[in-house]
């Protein structure tokens, strides 16, 4: 049983767990820096405890303070959220030791998961497809050659020492690879003094799909269907949407089989997200595992729009000894969803994250429309951490209709004081690329990087920025048409 | 005393003379077009003209004054017509104040200093970037008020120049 939650994050996803456990009857402690004492998250729960200075190092990142306020205000568990310390096998660890329940995943898992070459020969051993690739033990060209025949073309001969691109090359046929491994592998032994080299597939064009996956300390194991996350600006998910308009029903039932394969693989409990590159259409498409991310996800409403399902509600029940709530066979994907992920950024100043105080916020209000954010009016979006406002989930029957929904909640929701991507993100909505479901996560960084935001206001909202402010007598005349009477106007006068 | 009828609207480099009628109409530009703004109260307005209708919601003082419409919103600078624009940065690539709020890391010029446009006059560190602050025209600068290592706010002269 758990009886109280202390949740050691802020913004969005602390209060969306904060309402999770408040639905459960559980209680709730916030924790905060000093640049959050006043913010919904710290508001919303039952109790707050002050961990430090604004920077995360000093504050969000501080295990040691965060154990103390859960042992000070009697919590049994800790929610880490996303991000900070929610894929720290240390902190994972210090809970456990503490006698604290860390909501996610085991240490080892997070461990295992956490070392890319550790994650790669696990997963191989599952018989996940991984990128193919290896460092051939006889490192005679003719051995290379061998290798690099097996895991096939265009591929990237890299230093098994090293990165940075130091003895990087991209071979795209067989005919270059002999001259493309003489300069590799002199310039890994200048660079690292190690001329040892390692060759792997390189995947061109992927998408990015993954697979939301659950598992209990029962031995029970499920998935959760797909997200396409390809919608990427330099690494950075912009856009999510579930089912992916990539996937055929045989490869979305590989691909789940092959997720829980996974997590089963690393003994996991709880939720957590197997990341793939998709190459390729269609049914001839191949998927290989990029990385586990263990911890609930930013886009986890995406999935929870088409499942019918609450999954941090699940991870609560999980965490607390509970069984999986659902079996597999239990589980569908019903309609579309999307996300869009809404930021204080300026698309006009090369996405340069903003910083400052929400003169105005009016979400909008739309059957099929969730929106979580951690922001209300008037609230500082702090410099000190991810500039993320809100996210806004649309759910629809059709992906059609769904992009329609977003399109509309995104155009009413009106945020003042700082720029954000808004404009943006319908510019993407709008594209053919995004229209047609063809946008690869090369696609913003490449021929959609011209994709621009419209900047230029409308004539009308000159017309209301010059209004706005007048006195209630000039308020009243640039009512126009209506009389003097009619209480909308008499309205504006009073309210300025 | 009669309140201004004529304005200029200015987003970023863009100056749209905006004049509010006799009737209480706005017209905005030359020949853009004549509308007719409800107030909803609390920022939000009803803007209609041409047979089309627009939501717009605006927020902030006039020389800082945010718009919002249709997925587009920006900051301008709302100033009765004749006034002389007064030196202000907030909204403005390259001014005198902090664009958010940040960590002066370094101060490049100091009083009496003559500058160009587009020098560098001191470097902020905010969201673990730096932020270059330039002179957003030539002369001379009469006051610094920041120093490394200080935290700033938007709004607030860092440097003046004259």
């Amino acid at each position: 049983m758990i009886s109280k939650v202390l949740v050691a994050n802020r913004g969005e996803i602390a209060l969306r767990v904060v309402r999770a456990c408040d639905e459960l009857g559980i209680a709730t402690v916030a924790v905060y820096s000093d640049a959050d004492a006043a913010a919904p998250h710290v508001l919303a729960a039952g109790q707050a405890v002050r961990i430090g200075l604004p920077p995360p190092a000093e504050s969000y990142l501080c295990m040691e303070r965060i154990i103390e306020a859960a042992r000070a205000t009697g919590a049994d568990a800790i929610h880490p959220g996303y991000g900070f310390l929610a894929e720290n096998h240390a902190f994972a660890s210090a809970c456990e030791d503490a006698g604290l329940i860390f909501i996610g995943p085991p240490p080892s898992a997070i461990a295992a998961m956490g070392s890319k070459i550790s994650a790669r020969r696990l997963m191989d051993a599952a018989r996940v497809p991984i990128v193919p690739g290896e460092t051939p033990a006889d490192q005679s060209d003719a051995a290379i050659e061998a290798a690099a025949r097996r895991a096939g073309f265009p591929l990237l001969i890299k230093a098994a020492a090293g990165g940075g691109g130091k003895g990087m090359r991209l071979v795209r046929r067989e005919a270059d690879l002999a001259a493309a491994l003489s300069g590799a592998r002199h310039e890994a032994a200048v660079a690292f003094g190690d001329g040892t080299l390692y060759v792997e597939r390189l995947i061109t064009r992927p998408r990015h799909v993954e697979i939301q996956v659950f598992a209990d300390a029962h031995g029970g194991a499920v998935h959760l269907f797909e997200r396409d996350c390809s919608v990427q600006r330099r690494h950075q998910k912009v856009i999510e949407e579930s089912p992916s308009p990539a996937l055929t029903p045989a490869l979305r039932s590989q691909m789940g089989e092959a997720a829980v394969a996974a997590a089963r693989a690393v003994g996991y409990r709880n939720a957590g997200t197997i990341e793939f590159l998709l190459e390729g259409e269609g049914d001839a498409a191949r998927f290989y595992f990029l990385e586990m991310n263990t911890r609930l996800q930013v886009e986890h409403p995406v999935t929870e729009a088409v499942t019918a399902v609450d999954l941090v509600h699940a991870q609560l029940r999980v965490a607390a000894g509970g069984r999986l709530p659902w079996t597999q066979q239990a589980l569908q994907q019903r309609g579309h969803a999307i996300e869009c992920r809404v930021y204080a950024e300026d698309p006009s100043a090369g996405y340069l994250p903003q910083a400052g105080r929400i003169a105005l916020y009016r979400p909008p209000e739309r059957p099929g429309v969730r929106i979580d954010a951690g922001v209300v009016e008037g609230s500082e979006v702090p410099v000190h951490y991810d500039p993320m406002i809100a996210k806004v989930i649309a759910h629809a029957e059709t992906r059609e209709t769904a992009i329609e929904r977003m399109r509309a909640a995104l155009s009413e929701f009106r945020i003042l004081g700082l720029p954000t991507n808004i404009a943006f993100l319908l510019a993407v909505l709008e594209s053919p690329a995004f229209r047609a479901g063809a946008i690869d996560t090369a696609y913003l960084d490449g021929e959609g990087a011209g994709l621009a935001a419209p900047l230029t206001l409308p004539p009308a909202a000159l017309a209301a920025a010059v209004a706005h402010g007048q006195t209630p007598v000039a308020a009243a005349a640039i009512g126009g048409e209506r009389a003097p009477d009619d209480p909308w106007t008499s309205l504006a006068g009073w309210r300025g | 005393m009669e309140a201004a009828r004529r304005f200029i609207v200015r987003q970023g480099e863009v100056a749209t003379p905006v004049e509010v009628l006799a009737d209480g109409r706005v017209r905005v530009g030359g020949q853009d077009g004549v509308f007719t703004v409800t107030a909803l109260g609390s920022g939000e307005y009803v803007v209609s003209g041409g047979g089309a209708t627009w939501r717009v919601a605006v927020a902030g003082p006039p020389d800082a004054r945010w718009v919002g419409c249709e997925g587009v919103s920006a900051c301008v600078d709302v100033q009765p017509e004749g006034l002389p624009r007064e030196m202000r940065a907030r909204g403005v690539a390259g001014g005198l104040s902090a664009p958010m709020p940040g960590t002066v890391i370094d101060v490049a010029v100091g009083v009496g200093q003559q500058v160009r446009a587009g020098d560098l006059l001191l470097t902020l560190e905010a969201m673990k970037m730096e932020l270059p602050i330039r002179a957003p025209r030539d002369g001379t600068v009469s006051a610094v008020r920041c120093a490394p290592g200080e935290l700033v706010q938007p709004g607030p002269l860092l440097v003046e120049i004259t």
